[in-house]
């Protein structure tokens, strides 16, 4: 290790803030201003003469209770966590078999897979949603929630293939191999020596997946139509926008509940990853 | 046994295992995703369209000469470009600025790290409603009175629906660093922390060990994160949508295919226009791929 003053140590912490804070804020900005229009008023709302930053005529409550009262968010919020629990899951593990056999086995063709595979993420969703309409409907899974834990893991399996894959590269093959040495089949070396070394890959491969199930739109909005069967991200959108009217005050209300789940995964790993980071970092 | 012949089995036996174990993917992308892609390439050599009168026609190549030869197209490609590479770029060097600065300790970092999450966590549909509300705010205040002017002052120097365009990029900025950001810091984690190390005591400068040591090794990560930012910059859909209120005056290729096949309903023509890209896409994966798996590795 090499002894850093504490000179430097200051110093180098002012950059990294230095550097941050403006990025803090042009990040936090948007949410600052939905919560704040959340709570406020219609009357102040509309009022040209009002200072759209701060709320200056006292919070209110009702944006909030219009949501739970006049639509279904709470099933809304309940769909999407058992859609994005379910395909999260199905996801990962597919890609965990898929991203150990590209990065260690060597077979003829795995670099033609991994192409095919990725192969999916290049034709534009633009349209994708038209003709995959049609594979729900014969699926029989029209207006359903099994619609889309079908049809997520088609774009969430290449992305964690890919993302496990680099991970499982990292580990050094010489672990691996003195596994299978000593007598161990691949399965159990993958199981028992591979897959803990890579846990911080898999989380991460969690929460990227939970959070594009979470926040999936064009196959929510276009595979289901019953208001119980929505999920938070498109209940919110569709239910509080009605032509041009925006219901401004519980959008912003929904927009902040709705992410809560969110937020609240990432915080549940937040110690998980950086703890992680600094248990490299100190030692440097 | 001889010891070739044990090696041979034991090579089998591991073929027949990489194959097993890519089953379930095939399965999935075979089963749900085949028919949707075929359906799009044929539907683009035809005259699809839910609105013509009498069947469909098979029209072979049709759809994609008259795109060529429409100015309207080379506008939107373009766009397109432009706002795929611009994107890409500050989005990389944002995201990688990110990382770095929140691999080494400091006091607070946990919640910085949080709000460096947030864009990329926050579902984007409902996030660009925020944002929609802060760069085109739709009803009077005072705000947005001076945005309004903000607006038409960049319209005027730089054309009808620049501010638009301007908003879509800065939207697409603040949510990509931030998922690049934590990619690479991801990636960063991966990398043994002796390798780091090593690097620091063997490169001259801050510089110099970012080239020769940190972007080396976190080349599948940058790679990945490339590639999905070309792909949603060039297909970017919704958030164009939502930004624009549907108006949209600086196309991209994405928002022109929805619309030819949404409101003109002429599907085939539509489909050749988002295959289009898929050329361009397909260079940048495989060059992507080299980067992530360079040949001489796969030799070993």
């Amino acid at each position: 290790m090499i002894a850093r003053s504490r000179g430097a140590r200051i110093r180098s912490n002012v950059f990294a803030y230095a550097n941050l804070a403006p990025y803090v804020f042009f990040v936090l900005f948007p949410f600052y201003f939905m919560v704040v229009t959340s709570f406020k008023s219609n009357a102040e709302l509309y009022n040209l003469k009002s200072i759209p930053f701060w709320i200056q005529s006292g919070a209110i409550m009702d944006h909030y209770a219009l949501l739970f009262q006049k639509t279904d968010f709470v099933t809304w919020m309940k769909n999407s966590l058992l859609v994005a629990t379910v395909a999260t899951t199905a996801s990962v593990i597919i890609s965990i078999l898929a991203g150990y056999s590209l990065a260690r086995l060597r077979f003829r063709g795995a670099g033609s897979f991994g192409t095919a595979v990725f192969i999916t993420y290049l034709v534009p969703q633009t349209l994708l949603f038209l003709p995959l309409s049609q594979v729900v409907a014969w699926l029989g899974l029209s207006d359903s929630i099994l619609a889309l834990m079908i049809t997520y893991p088609t774009f969430l399996v290449p992305f964690c293939t890919w993302l496990l894959m680099g991970y499982f590269r990292t580990i050094p093959r010489e672990v691996e191999e003195c596994a299978l040495v000593d007598g161990a089949t691949r399965m159990q070396t993958l199981w028992k020596v591979v897959l803990p070394m890579a846990v911080p890959g898999i989380i991460c491969a969690v929460l990227f997946s939970f959070t594009l199930c979470w926040n999936e739109f064009t196959y929510a909005l276009t595979f289901i139509s019953q208001s119980a069967n929505k999920t938070a991200v498109v209940g919110v959108t569709s239910d509080l926008i009605r032509g041009d009217i925006y219901f401004w005050g519980s959008l912003m209300a929904g927009a902040l509940l709705a992410s809560i789940p969110i937020v609240v995964v990432y915080v549940l790993f937040l110690d998980y990853y950086v703890s992680g980071l600094t248990a490299g970092a100190v030692k440097g | 046994m001889s010891s070739r012949a044990r090696v041979t089995a034991r090579r089998r036996r591991e073929v027949g295992l990489a194959y097993l174990l890519l089953a379930p993917t095939l399965l999935l992308l075979g089963g749900v995703l085949a028919y949707p892609l075929g359906w799009e390439v044929w539907t683009s050599f035809t005259s699809l369209s839910p609105r013509q009168e009498g069947g469909t026609a098979f029209v072979g190549l049709e759809n994609y000469r008259r795109h060529l030869e429409d100015p309207q197209f080379w506008i939107a490609a373009t766009v397109t470009v432009v706002h795929a590479v611009v994107t890409t770029v500050a989005k990389l060097a944002l995201g990688l600025g990110f990382a770095l600065l929140l691999a080494r300790p400091f006091r607070g970092r946990a919640l910085v790290f949080l709000a460096v999450f947030l864009p990329w966590a926050y579902p984007a549909s409902v996030s660009v409603i925020g944002w929609y509300w802060t760069l085109s705010p739709p009803i009077t205040t005072a705000y947005s009175v001076f945005m309004g002017t903000l607006k038409y002052a960049v319209d005027g120097a730089l054309g009808t629906g620049a501010w638009a365009f301007l908003s879509v990029t800065l939207f697409n900025i603040w949510r990509g660093s931030s998922f690049i950001g934590v990619l690479l810091l991801a990636g960063i984690n991966a990398v043994p922390p002796e390798l780091f190390e090593y690097a620091t005591l063997e490169s001259k400068s801050a510089w110099q060990r970012f080239w020769v040591v940190t972007v080396p090794l976190l080349r599948p990560f940058l790679a990945l994160g490339v590639f999905l930012s070309l792909t949603t910059g060039f297909a970017d859909l919704a958030n164009v949508w939502m930004l624009t209120a549907g108006r949209i005056v600086f196309p991209i290729i994405g928002t022109h295919a929805y619309w030819l096949a949404i409101k003109a309903g002429e599907f085939g023509s539509a489909s050749a226009l988002s295959l289009m890209l898929v050329p361009f896409l397909l260079a940048a994966l495989l060059v992507l791929f080299r980067l992530f798996d360079p040949p001489e590795r796969e030799a070993a």
